[in-house]
């Protein structure tokens, strides 16, 4: 039988930037996982000012869609969704990300998780199980989760994770800078500053030749830590 | 005498520097963290204004206050380079100020906007 979970109000943010490809695949694969669990949700795709038709693929598909002017980066269109799912008084939010790299039955599992550990920042972490994720990537995301260790004194796997979730506690205190990738390790940083309980869950990722070539590469890490460290220094002087 | 020409004409600055992060706190534009953060590195530099020469002498064994005048050129280039810190600090304050106002105004726009599309579909 099915528990029926209607009381909680779940939003689903998903950041995107010229993700015409998966974002159809991404919305459908959610509604089917979250008809069963039977959670009220909504799905909200922040179309981060793309040029392709990420927009009319994701309203074709029922999620409502907020669209960025100008393209501000993962931080800000993340920033933005929260933003939403904060005045619109959503109990929970999730994060994840558009390249269809994060499975529904995942969102699912922290969902469950969150709400039964009370947990404010829920990081889904590829790292616990880094099966599938090539070589590269692993040290690429291990060595920035050292960086964001070093820098900020978080103890997290995977700090570079898309798929989090957040209470509503964390949707109404939860505040960051950045704008770029850099914003994964801040969000931990501000969540650590406001005191929020912190946790992650391990998740598996799922990485096509799409997503592989969407996604970071570690000549982006570089640009990632001089902007923690200019972060952390700056902060230093406030 | 030079030396204490050179922290007379700095001291202004300091004070400046110190009167300006009050007005802002008292205004609400800064946090009292930041107002703390300030009011501590101004007073460092206020520090090693006034103790550097001092200590500088102490340190290679001389008695205190008695070294050779400080050039004119040496007054200039500290008063210019505490000068060119206080600006530096108040524009990266302004730039991080202003960039917040435009990221949350860029956000509520677009939250706005998407919102009266919605209305206007259902319509």
């Amino acid at each position: 039988m099915v528990r029926k979970n209607l009381e909680k109000n779940i939003c689903i943010v998903i950041p995107a930037f010229n993700e015409e490809v998966t974002i159809g695949n991404v919305i459908t694969g959610l509604k089917k996982y979250f008809k069963k669990a039977s959670y009220q949700y909504e799905i909200v795709v922040v179309n981060d000012g793309s040029k392709d038709h990420t927009r009319d693929v994701a309203k074709k598909q029922g999620a409502t869609v907020i669209d960025h002017i100008l393209n501000t980066g993962a931080g800000g269109a993340t920033a933005t969704g929260l933003s939403y799912a904060g005045q619109n008084g959503f109990d929970i939010a999730v994060t994840l990300d558009a390249d269809g790299q994060h499975s529904a039955e995942d969102v699912l599992k922290g969902i469950h998780l969150s709400l039964s550990t009370k947990t404010d920042l829920l990081v889904g972490s590829r790292l616990i199980n880094s099966k599938g994720m090539s070589k590269v990537k692993v040290i690429g995301n291990m060595g920035l989760s050292l960086i964001t260790r070093i820098l900020f004194g978080i103890n997290v796997t995977d700090s570079q994770s898309g798929l989090r979730i957040f209470s509503r506690k964390a949707l109404e205190q939860l505040r960051w800078e950045t704008s770029g990738y850099e914003f994964c390790s801040e969000m931990l940083w501000r969540a650590k500053q406001m005191k929020l309980v912190i946790d992650e869950y391990p998740i598996e990722a799922i990485y096509t030749e799409y997503s592989r070539s969407k996604g970071q590469n570690n000549w982006n890490a570089v640009n990632i830590v001089k902007s923690l460290i200019k972060r952390r220094l700056t902060e230093m002087f406030e | 005498m030079r030396y204490a020409v050179l922290v007379i004409l700095n001291i202004p600055i300091i004070l400046l520097a110190l009167f300006n992060i009050f007005t802002q706190y008292k205004l609400r534009n800064i946090t009292k963290q930041r107002l703390q953060h300030q009011f501590t590195l101004w007073v460092l530099v206020f520090i090693v204004l006034v103790c550097s020469f001092p200590l500088y002498n102490y340190v290679s064994g001389k008695p205190l206050l008695d070294s050779a005048e400080l050039s004119l050129f040496d007054i200039v280039q500290t008063t210019a380079i505490i000068t060119i810190f206080y600006i530096i600090n108040s524009q990266r304050q302004k730039i991080e100020r202003t960039e917040k106002t435009i990221r949350d105004l860029h956000q509520e726009l677009s939250i706005k906007l998407s919102e009266k599309k919605h209305d206007s579909t259902k319509n």
